[in-house]
Order: C-alpha cells, then structure tokens, then sequence
C-alpha cells in the first residue's frame, strides 16, 4: 500500500530503479546474518585446529609448484594473522545470484622469508598454505564441498571456495571465498614496477623488468587496506551503495567487459570511491544520476590518459616520474588509495576500449530509448554471441604451444597467447573488423590444483569479431604495401606467406597484396577465410580447432548444393525487361502505369527464391531437358496498374472480373508479340519469362475507397483484394529499400523465415510479420550495433520475438526514422483500443503481436488473425528454447558436432497428432531440412502415394509438343495448400494444423478446446475413438498425399 | 517398448493379405525408402545424418545414443539369432499371439530387430561408431535391407486397427487427384476463360440493365424518386467512349486539401484556444502518467525487473 503511494509520486524510473534494486540486492536478514557468521566461524574452527608449526613442503601441491617454477617453497605452518570479511559483503552490496562472502586470511610473516617475493616463491607458499587450510576444511562436517578457483582467473593466485553444508533457501548456491593477504609481509621498495623479480624473465641474459608479477604481489598486500577504504567510502551514504550495485548488475549483463582484463566488481567500487573522493560524486545525488556520472566519466573522462590517482591525503602525492612509470608499464592505471599498486594491472587496451564503447553507448541508450533505457541498460544481455557479429572458438586443449615458454613469467601464458590470438587478428583483418575481442577463461569447475596449470586449457578461446562495415567486409582485395617499400613488403610477404600476391592496380600502383576470391552469395565467409589462413599459418593449430560460428546456419537455406539467392540477379534483369513490355503494350484499352515487384524473392528475403525453370522460357528444346526437371514452379507476383478510367464496373465482383479480363488481353498481347506463354485461371494470369513464372496482379485504385464505404464498421475488417494489394506493395517497397541500406538484412530474414516454418509455424506467423520483426532489429540495435551476419541477427531475432513484452506494448517499426509525437500518440491509442477490447478475456487478445508500421498503425496487415494468444505463447517458448541452444552452441563445445541442425528440428511430440506426408509427393522435396518420423504413439492410418503427381517430370512426359510439355508444367500446384484447406473446411473446429509450408514432411495437429458441458459427460474412450474416427477421416482427405497418421494424445477437455 | 512390440507382431497375417492385394503400392513405398538409404549422394547423406539430434531436449539425445552404442554391442551376438528370425517369421508370430506374457528372449530379439531398424535409418550417427561398424554395416546391407523390409512390414502392420487408405487415384472425390484435377480444370486455356468472362459481364450488364428499366418503370408508373444532391466534381469521363475528361490524381487532391487547411485560423488565435491546448497538453502529461504507472504495475506483474 506504501509503494502505492509513492508510485503516484515518484517519477517511473526512479520506481523501476528501485524495483530493480530489490529484486538483486541481497539483504542481510537475520537468517542470513546468521547463515554468514556461523559459516565464517566455522572455517575459523577448523583452522585453529590446524597445529602450529606444521611442516609444509611442495608435496602437497607439486604440479603447481613446478609449473609456476618456485623453489625452496618450504615453511612451517602458522595460524593466520587475522579473519576478515571484505568484499561486496562488507559492504552490504551483494548482488544476486551471485551470492558470496570474501573472507580475507591475513597470511602469518613467519611463514615467509624476506626475500620470497622472489621467482613465484610466494605465489608457491600461498597455494601450499591454502592447500592445508582445504584439507582441513574438508575433515569437516560443516562444509559441503571446497573447490579452487582463481582471483580474477590469474591461475597463480588461487582461493578456496568452500560451500556451507547449511544450505538456506533464501541464498542458493551460497559459498565463502577465502582469499589469502599479504599485507607487510615484503618490501615495497623491491616491488618496484622497474625491478625484475623472475629470474627466469630475461632477454638474453639481461632481466627485463616484471610489472604484472610486482603488481601481483603488491596487490595481496594492499587489499586490505583498500578493501577498509572502500568500506569506509561506501558507507558514507545510501545512494553508493545502490550505484553499485546498478553498476555491478550493469556490468555484468555485458560479458565483454565483467572479465579478468576489464572490470571486476572489486575495480567498480574503487572507481567509484575515487570519483567520490574527487567530490564528482555528492550526497544528493539519486543512485541513477550517481550510475550516469560513472558512465560518463568511464566514456568521456581525459583523466584516464594520464591515470586515475587519489588526492594525496597530506603527504606529497605519486611524484611525476612514478605516473610516467605506471603509464610506461600499462595501458590503464587506477592507482589505489595508497598510491603503491595500480589496482588495474590486469586490464588490457582492448578491454578498456570496449569498456569506454559499453559506456557511452549505454549513455545513448538512456537519452533515446524508451522508458529511460531501463531495459536496455539493466535487463538486456549483451554477451559475445549477441554483440559480436563473428564469433570464433579456439579449442586449445593439450596444445603445448601455448606454454612452451613456461607457464607464468611476468605475465601467464594464456594473457599472452590472447594477445598474440589478438594481434594476429589484428593485423590479418586490417580495417574489415572495428574491434576484436579475445578472451580465456582458465578456472575449470574442478581443478585439480595439486596437478598443475596444463589443465587450465579446457576451456575453448573465444574470439568476438564487430565488423566496421559491409563494403569493406566484402571486399575482395586487400593493398598491402607498395613494391618499393622492401621493409614493408617484407613483412607484409612473411604474415601473408604464398598468399601474397603483387598486383598492378588500375591507378598504377604496384603493391603487395591479398585477394579472396568469393562468390557473391558467400561474401560473409571471406571474414572466416582470413581468420583461417591467419591462425592456422601462424600459430600451429589444426582446422577442426578453429570453430567459426558465421555459417553454421547456412545449411538451411541450402537447396541441394546452392544457395538458391544466387538467381537473384537473373531475376531482377527478368523483372527488368518483362516491366518494359508490359509498359509497351499498346493493344488494350488502358495503358499499364506502373508496376510493381511484390514477392519476397524481389527483395532477397525469400528462403527459396525460384530457380529458373527449363520450360518457362520463352522457346525451348525439349530435348534439353535434364533429368530432374521440377514438375512445379513457384510464381512471383507482380504488382501492376492501369490508368485511369471513369468506365470500371462499381461492384466489387465486376471489377474483378474486369480485371482478369485485362489480365488475359495482356498475356495475350505477349504472347504475340514477344512469344512468352500465358497461363491463366479466373483468378490469375502467369506469365512465363527466361525459365520464371510472374503473377500479375492488377491495383484498381478505386477499389481502396470501396472497401472504406462498405467495412465502415470496426468489428470486421477484412481487407478487399485492392486493399490487400495496396498494402503489399507498400510493405515490399519499405523492406526493399531496408534491404538497401542493410545487405545483411536478407540472410537474416531468410533464417528466421526457415525457422519459424521448420517449428510448424507457417500458419501462425506470415513472412511479412517475420520481416517487420527483423526490419525492427537493424532499425534500433540499440544497446547493440545493427547486426553485420546472419547468425548474430538470427538470435537477435529470437531474443526479441522470446523477450519482448508483447501483451503490453505495441512494436513500431519506424523505417525511415519519421514518425513524430503523434504517430507514436495515434500508434498508442490503437494499441490501447485494441487491448481494451480484450479485456475481460486476456485469451482473445487481437491482435497478439501488434507490429504498427508507416502503413499500418493499427497492425491490421499481417498479425490481425494470427498469431493468436495461445500461438503466440507457443512460439515465444520455442524462440526461448531455440535462443538459449543457439547461445550454448556459439559458446560451447558440444560433443556431438550435429546440434547446429536441433535449431531447425521441431520435436514432434509437442503436438496431439502428427500427418506426416509422402516425401516424394511434395512439389520440392528438395527444401525438405529433415525427414521426419514418428515412434511413439498409436498408428491410427497409413496411406498409399499418388501417381497423380510426382516432383519431377518423368521422361514419358517430356515427349511430345513444346505447348503440351509446358502444360505439364504446375504453377502455384501446392498439395500441403490443398491438403490444409480441405482439412480445415471440414475440421476447422476440431483441429488446428501446424504446419511447414516451405517445404516440410510433418503436419502436427492439436485438438480445439471445446468446454461444452454435452462432450463432458462422455466418456474418456468414446472421446478416443471419436478423434481416432476423426484422425481415419482426415487421411482421406489427404489420400494419395500423406503417408501416416499418429495419434499421440486425446483432447483435453476444458472444466 | 514392450506392449509396441507386442502389437506389432500380432499384425503378421494382415500383412500377407495386403501384400497381395496391393503388391504394386507399397512395393513402391519400400524402394523409395530404400533409394533414401543407399544412395550415396551427398545431399542424402546430410539429410539422415541431420536425423540425429531428435529433438531440442539435450539429455534425451544424449540418452539415445549412449543406448544405441550399448545395444550395439549386444546386437552382435543377437545377429545370428536374428537370421533365424527372419528364415521363418511366421512362427514368432504365433508364438507373439500365443504367448503374450512377453518371453523375454523373445522380446529380446524383436527389439534387436528394431535396433537395425534405427541404424539403417541413422547411418551416419557418430556416437559410439567406429570406421569399422560402418564398413560392416555396408557390408551387411544386403542382409539389413531384408531386415529393414521384415521390419518396415511389421511396422505398417503395427495393430490390428491401421487403418488402409488406398492412394484414391482411382476416382477424383479426394485427395491428390482431386487437387491434381482441379488445377487442370482451373486452366483451361485463354480463350475459354477470355468467352466465360465475357458471358458473364454480358449477363451482368444485362442485369444492370434490367435494374435501371424497372427503376424507371417504376418511375413512370407515377410513383416517385428521390432525389439525391449530388456533391462534388463533375463526372470525370466520358460516359461514351470511357476516356478520361479531367481526371485527377488522389495525390493531387490529397495535395490541394492539405493546401486548403492552412487556410483556416490558427490553432492558436484565440486566447481560449491557447488556454484549452494548454490544458490538453497538461491532460496528455497526466495520461501519459497514468500510463507509466499502469505499465510499471504490469511489469511488476510480469516480474520484468529480473536482470537474470
């Protein structure tokens, strides 16, 4: 009732940010407080109990011991010094789900020597340390399980994790990490970022200076210092501790930056203490505006140039020449409070790069997305497969080259193999990449800290590639240096080795240079063939190890060995010359004015765009007829118009005679004068061009103030041919011209398009509503950039079709980015209307997926009738299923290398019944992703094939005339169309069918829900029979097409 | 898995009957499935092997495979057993029929025989599957496709109730020859459909025709009209020859409205109208209130603050 109130008061973000806060912040109840304290002081007990001077040799952990290549590591064991709890706990900033409580173990100054900051040997005394506290831990009851981890995946420095046997419902999946201090226990002086403490780190013989490994240590012997200063900073007011904890959740939805070489929770809170302590930050600041000046001082700050240092708290503060020795030895510096260690040692350029670009991106979202970005800023995940655009995986298990060179010296082996992954990339992608990103992740779930460091390679490499732009994604050569240039091209020859090639170019220039060869239907793979050649030349890889993610959906928009996109530009030319004939046709009454493509194989969004077909053609020899000549061919509308004329019939059934009647003059015209062949029934008239069918269609302007007049009323509205026309040919120049701006577009629409037609949604989803969901996708990335390959913009696509909140709000796809207050206020208000409507019964809402577009603000083209509310839950959970298996499949191994196709293989069991169809009757069995079969439930009918019909011309069929041949030839002959409109005349309130219409051999059937009360007192078996009866009756409808006919589950009935 | 079994040997005898009958279908049938299988073209290959991950649950998959590889092995030694099996199949049937407190033996060799039946159907399944099965597998084709048929027939004879639809080509009532024989019947050439057009404008004409005289028959008998103000322009054609007089377009006289508007007096000339948008704007602030807290109450409903 409070929150009520102060809904009316405060702004709705403000309320939003606060929901949100609730909802992750993890309070400390009494039970929790509990659960902490009596955990905490159990790991003290079992320590205690550990006796003191307790000898400790490399034994207990020899493997890692070697391979960090310590020596003398001995010591006797002592009790630790102090017991701390730092961290986000300490803090009271815990946010979920990760729930966990850092315990600082002040390591004892007896254990170690002065001069163990030497070679590893504290790394080494560390983990032995811990690895004595772990076997005690172990002993206990109290605890569940003590794993390993690493701090911040530097594998050198290890901490226990260690589960409470207590588990408490209110924090699942508790753990207490124990984290090892160091504080005093060395010179500082000898930790100085100049002095090389790894002996073994030297270029020939001369010791090169070991920052990473300085910081490393220095980092152990300030943290708890540090950790106090934040505590202290933080507590100072509220609103910080929320900040961070929006900034923790901030963080963490983006996988590219939450990494060992960017930001950590840790660094958050030290960023956030240093703007306090430079008074950027004051008290009366709201969380929100706190979270937006961090965000801008990471984006835009010039602090970060020079380094963040804190005020000097009286002393003289970092002199001069130490900021230039920091800035000389990383890429970013956050000296901590103390101004000894750069707390920022880990983080790499490319890592801070990406962090300034999450930034100020994150900036823009909240100036321009709705509802203050909250969405986009808190709720939307942006790990590598979404954002990158490419996506590469590296498997390096048991690859030794990684550390040939030993595991860890200044810095460890897998940084450095990063780097080098890094700028080999780097230097192969030249300006087609704006950004690569490559990360390791080294902490395996069980390690075995005992056995070494090699294991830390199971996890594969992840590579994340943005793409600048398309042209120069596309483009086929690459200028290296100029012939004259030896330097240069010596080394531009030795990167590229026999694929460098001198070219003379057109202006002259002889240059060294690289060309990749591509169709154009494959340009997207010239990307993955540079990756390729670069990895497998330089570093000493096999190719099944280099997973490329970017065609590994290709294979669905395969038709036999070819991506059918290919005839495009024959098809345009077709288009071309078949548009100037109509415009020349003189010999009827009215003059054609314009024409129109309308099929989606016009702008590159269809799945299937046709193939030409050896009998459309305007003359043809039979004899040239190949052996598996297509018996259907699929027609491509076109849209035309006539001038005006005050003569046309009123009556909507006259017009439409007046048109075919046109039609036919027009074919016939054709016909003589060009010798292209008409086809035509009382509907339509097709005409057959260079091996294509086109439907013409005619718009009669008229006919669109018609319909206005006679469906005044709003209960009904369905829209007349004219209207229909109108519509579509606005919807095909729109997406045209999408099409335009963004190539990429097309791929991605036909992905999405297979998809939705592989899980049995033809009928729920038309294409034009699949477009407007992509089209919605490049028009606001946002908190993304509009999506550069198919796959990236494929799970976006699922994303968005799982994650929006479509029972309340309307998608507006605005194409040319002009729609103004009012558009959005009329847009709205239908939206409102529609919903209202619905009110009382949430099951009828109409229409369920509301896309509002330029020509349709009331979302009455494509999605009034379908997807309906039940449809649409179907397919929001199979979008959810299919975007998190995508996710796991861009991210990880799988062992069985055929989980690419699950994407597309719809589980038949989800349905009551299932039709499946003889393979061989369907008009392109080609299209057919997978056959299907069923093997559970009862067989209730098989059917026997047709010889009416077959997929392919047999060669008795081929003989004979040229006209008769050609008569053979099936335009627009669909038998899953017929088979689905026979069943649903007889059925349509008993079954609903589910269906492929592109090209599938499974039909699925559902029951309709029927509450009368008659049918419920019959009895269940009867009910059986009766659907068997019904399922019996249905394969006869579909003789001669389907082949069985399973009968998986009886109607539910609805109380 | 069992009671399946059960059912599918009980329909032995169905099955000869039909194989007679209708030899010349299903015979048909078996040798596309066949053709599926043997062909060695890429594109078939892909298809099956594509077969494998049956469906979007994970460990299911998973399951399957860790069964087939183990029932694989006990295949082998089952294979003899099998032969026999197949030598004289109508004795097991019987003994199906008779027995059916499942001999487990029995069940035993059934579920082997449906085991070959999921290999030929997976050929390409990696799991457990070593170069060399598959090389054998190759070589036992011969003797698999003959499983493969006993199999597919115990199948379709699955239970006594399958119900047999022949493939209706025999007579257009339903199914593939109906859709077959409708599209030809919808094309039957220009010149007919150009003469059924013109028969029915000409009847249509007619009727338009015979609607105007009774109109003015009843006119003239002395009964009367009314009559309606006609708004707006002139016809625009020609009543005669249909050719357009003035014809305008719609984006012209879209053009000449949006003209006429501005003609109008401001919006904000009079005091009242500024004072009326002004509240109006105040009342579209409050809406646009409301609307937030409704959408946050939704969303609060949805559980959408959830960022994981």
């Amino acid at each position: 009732m409070d929150a009520d109130t102060t809904v009316t008061l405060t702004d709705p973000m403000d309320f939003k940010v606060e929901e949100l806060l609730k909802e992750v912040h993890f309070a400390r109840t009494p039970a929790i407080t509990k659960l902490v304290d009596d955990t905490v002081s159990a790991i003290r007990k079992s320590i205690s109990k550990i006796p003191d001077a307790f000898p400790v040799t490399a034994d207990l952990a020899p493997g890692f011991v070697r391979d960090i290549g310590a020596d003398k590591v001995e010591f006797k064991f002592n009790k630790p010094k102090t017991f701390k709890i730092g961290g986000s706990y300490s803090i009271n900033c815990v946010v979920k789900p990760a729930v966990n409580v850092d315990l600082f173990v002040g390591l004892p100054k007896e254990c170690f020597h002065e001069k163990d900051y030497l070679n590893h040997r504290y790394h080494a005394k560390r983990c032995l340390y811990l690895c004595v506290i772990k076997k005690h831990l172990k002993s206990s009851p109290s605890f569940d399980k003590v794993e390993w981890s690493a701090m911040q995946n530097e594998a050198r420095k290890p901490v226990l994790v260690v589960y409470p046997a207590v588990k408490s419902v209110e924090a699942p999946g508790f753990f207490v990490r124990i984290i090892p201090t160091a504080a005093s226990l060395f010179n500082i002086a000898k930790l100085n970022l100049k002095r090389n403490n790894v002996r073994a780190f030297n270029q020939d013989g001369i010791p090169r200076a070991t920052p990473k490994y300085n910081s490393s240590i220095l980092e152990d012997m300030f943290l708890e210092d540090n950790a106090e200063y934040v505590e202290k900073t933080i507590s100072r007011w509220k609103e910080l501790g929320e900040a961070l904890i929006l900034l923790k959740v901030w963080a963490r939805q983006r996988s590219s930056i939450y990494v060992h070489d960017c930001l950590n929770g840790y660094l958050i809170s030290i960023l956030l203490s240093y703007l306090v302590s430079l008074d950027k930050i004051n008290n009366s600041m709201k969380a929100l505006q706190i979270l937006r000046v961090v965000l801008d001082f990471i984006a835009t700050s010039k602090l970060w140039n020079r380094g963040l240092y804190f005020p000097p708290k009286g002393q003289i503060g970092v002199s001069k020449e130490e900021k230039l020795q920091y800035k000389e030895a990383f890429p970013v510096v956050i000296c901590d409070p103390s101004a000894q260690v750069n707390l920022a040692f880990r983080m790499t350029s490319v890592g801070f790069c990406e962090l300034q670009d999450e930034a100020a991106s994150t900036l823009q979202c909240m100036d321009k997305c709705g509802d203050g970005g909250f969405e986009e800023t808190f709720l939307t995940k942006i790990d590598f497969p979404a954002k990158y655009d490419y996506c590469v995986r590296l498997n390096l298990r048991g690859h030794t080259e990684v550390h040939a060179l030993g595991f860890c010296l200044d810095d460890e082996c897998w940084r450095l193999y990063e780097q080098k992954v890094h700028s080999l990339l780097n230097q192969g992608l030249v300006d087609r990449a704006k950004s690569i990103r490559v990360t390791w992740r080294n902490s395996p779930s069980e390690w075995n800290i005992e056995n070494g460091l090699a294991v830390l390679d199971r996890e594969p490499l992840l590579v994340g590639i943005s793409v600048s732009s398309l042209e120069k994604l596309f483009r086929i050569v690459d200028i290296g240096p100029n012939a004259e240039k030896k330097e240069e091209a010596l080394r531009f020859r030795k990167f590229w080795g026999e694929k460098a090639e001198l070219r003379r170019f057109k202006d002259g220039t002889i240059a060294e240079s690289t060309v990749w060869e591509s169709e154009q239907w494959t340009r997207h793979l010239i990307l993955k063939g540079i990756i390729e050649y670069v990895l497998l030349r330089h570093l000493s890889l096999s190719k099944e190890n280099v997973v490329q993610i970017v065609d590994q959906l290709d294979f669905s928009l395969l038709h036999g060995a070819k991506d059918l996109v290919s005839f495009s530009a024959s098809l345009l030319e077709a288009f071309e010359v078949l548009s100037k004939r109509l415009h020349l046709i003189e010999d009827i009454p009215l003059k054609i004015s314009s024409v129109q493509p309308l099929d989606s194989a016009f702008r590159f969004t269809s799945v299937f765009p046709p193939e030409p077909h050896p009998l459309a053609n305007e003359r043809h020899t039979v004899s040239r007829l190949h052996k598996l000549t297509p018996s259907c061919i699929q027609p491509l509308e076109v849209m035309i118009q006539l001038e005006g004329s005050g003569n046309w019939p009123m009556d909507h059934v006259a017009i439409e005679k007046t048109k075919s009647a046109f039609l036919i003059k027009i074919g016939e015209s054709l016909q003589n004068r060009w010798g292209m062949t008409c086809s035509a029934t009382e509907d339509d008239a097709d005409i057959f061009m260079s091996g294509y069918a086109f439907r013409l269609k005619i718009l009669h302007e008229r006919g669109l103030s018609l319909v206005k007049s006679e469906n005044g009323n709003k209960a009904k509205r369905v829209y007349s041919t004219d209207k229909m026309l109108f519509i579509r040919g606005q919807h095909a120049s729109m997406i045209n011209g999408l099409q335009g701006r963004y190539p990429v577009f097309g791929p991605v629409v036909r992905v999405a398009k297979r998809w939705a037609a592989s899980h049995l949604f033809s009928a729920c989803l038309v294409e034009e509503a699949v477009e407007l969901l992509v089209a919605y996708l490049f028009l606001k990335p946002l908190p993304f950039n509009v999506p550069c390959s198919r796959v990236t913009g494929f799970l976006r696509f699922l994303r968005l079709l799982a994650e929006y909140d479509w029972t309340f709000s309307a998608l507006v796809i605005d194409i040319n980015n002009d729609f103004g207050p009012e558009d959005f206020k009329l847009i709205n208000d239908n939206f409102v209307s529609s919903r209202k409507a619905s009110e009382e019964n949430v099951q009828n809402v109409n229409p369920a997926l509301f896309l509002a577009t330029a020509y349709d603000k009331a979302s009455e083209a494509w999605t009034t009738c379908s997807p309906n509310f039940t449809e649409l839950k179907r397919l929001v959970a199979y979008a959810r299923s299919s975007a998190n298996l995508l996710t796991k499949l861009i991210l990880e191994d799988q062992t069985d290398s055929c989980r690419w196709e699950c994407l597309f293989r719809t589980p038949l069991n989800n349905y009551d019944a299932v039709v499946l169809l003889h393979r061989q009757r369907l008009p392109y069995p080609r299209r057919l992703l997978f056959p299907s079969e069923v093997n559970r439930g009862r067989h209730v009918a098989r059917v026997n094939a047709s010889k009416a019909f077959g997929p392919f011309l047999v060669p008795e069929e081929m003989k004979g005339s040229s006209e008769e041949v050609k008569n053979k030839m099936m335009v627009d002959f669909d038998p899953l169309r017929c088979f689905v409109g026979d069943v649903e005349k007889e059925y349509s309130n008993k079954l609903k069918l589910w269906y492929d219409s592109l090209g599938g051999d499974a039909i699925g059937l559902t029951w309709e829900r029927v509450g009368s009360k008659k049918r419920e007192r019959e009895e269940a078996p009867e009910e059986e029979t009766d659907s068997i009866g019904v399922l019996k009756a249905v394969g006869e409808l579909g003789k001669g097409f389907v082949r069985d006919i399973y009968f998986l589950k009886a109607p539910r009935l609805m109380s | 898995m069992g009671s399946a079994e059960k059912k599918q040997r009980k329909k032995k005898p169905n099955l000869k009957k039909r194989k007679n009958s209708q030899l010349s279908e299903t015979d048909e049938n078996l040798i596309t499935v066949k053709e599926d299988n043997e062909q060695n073209k890429p594109s078939g290959k892909k298809k099956i092997k594509r077969e494998k991950g049956n469906s979007f649950d994970v460990r299911d998959v998973q399951d399957n495979s860790n069964k087939a590889a183990k029932e694989k092995k006990r295949n082998k030694s089952k294979k003899k057993l099998r032969r026999e099996e197949k030598s004289n199949a109508t004795p097991i049937d019987e003994v199906g029929e008779h027995g059916d407190d499942a001999d487990n033996s029995n069940e035993n060799l059934v579920a082997g025989a449906s085991q070959v039946k999921k290999e030929i159907e997976n050929p390409g399944r990696p799991v457990g599957k070593s170069k060399k099965a598959r090389k054998k597998k190759k070589k036992d084709r011969g003797s698999l496709m003959k499983d493969e048929e006993l199999e597919e027939n115990t199948r379709d004879a699955d239970e006594d109730d399958v119900y047999m639809i022949s493939s209706g080509d025999e007579h257009c009532s339903k199914g593939m020859k109906k859709w077959v024989t409708e599209y030809h019947q919808s094309r039957p050439g220009l010149k007919v459909l150009q003469q059924r057009i013109d028969e029915f404008i000409t009847a249509h004409e007619a009727k338009l025709e015979q609607e105007r005289k009774e109109r003015e028959a009843r006119a003239a008998e002395g009964g009367w009209t009314v009559v309606v103000h006609h708004k707006g322009r002139k016809k625009t054609t020609d009543a005669e020859s249909g050719i357009a007089v003035g014809s305008v377009a719609q984006a012209a006289v879209e053009d000449k409205m949006a003209k006429k508007k501005k003609k109008d007096v401001g919006l904000d000339f009079y005091r009242f109208q500024r004072r009326e948008a002004k509240r109006n704007e105040i009342m579209l602030l409050q809406s646009k209130f409301e609307q937030d807290r409704k959408r946050i109450q939704q969303l609060r409903a949805a559980r959408k603050f959830k960022p994981y």
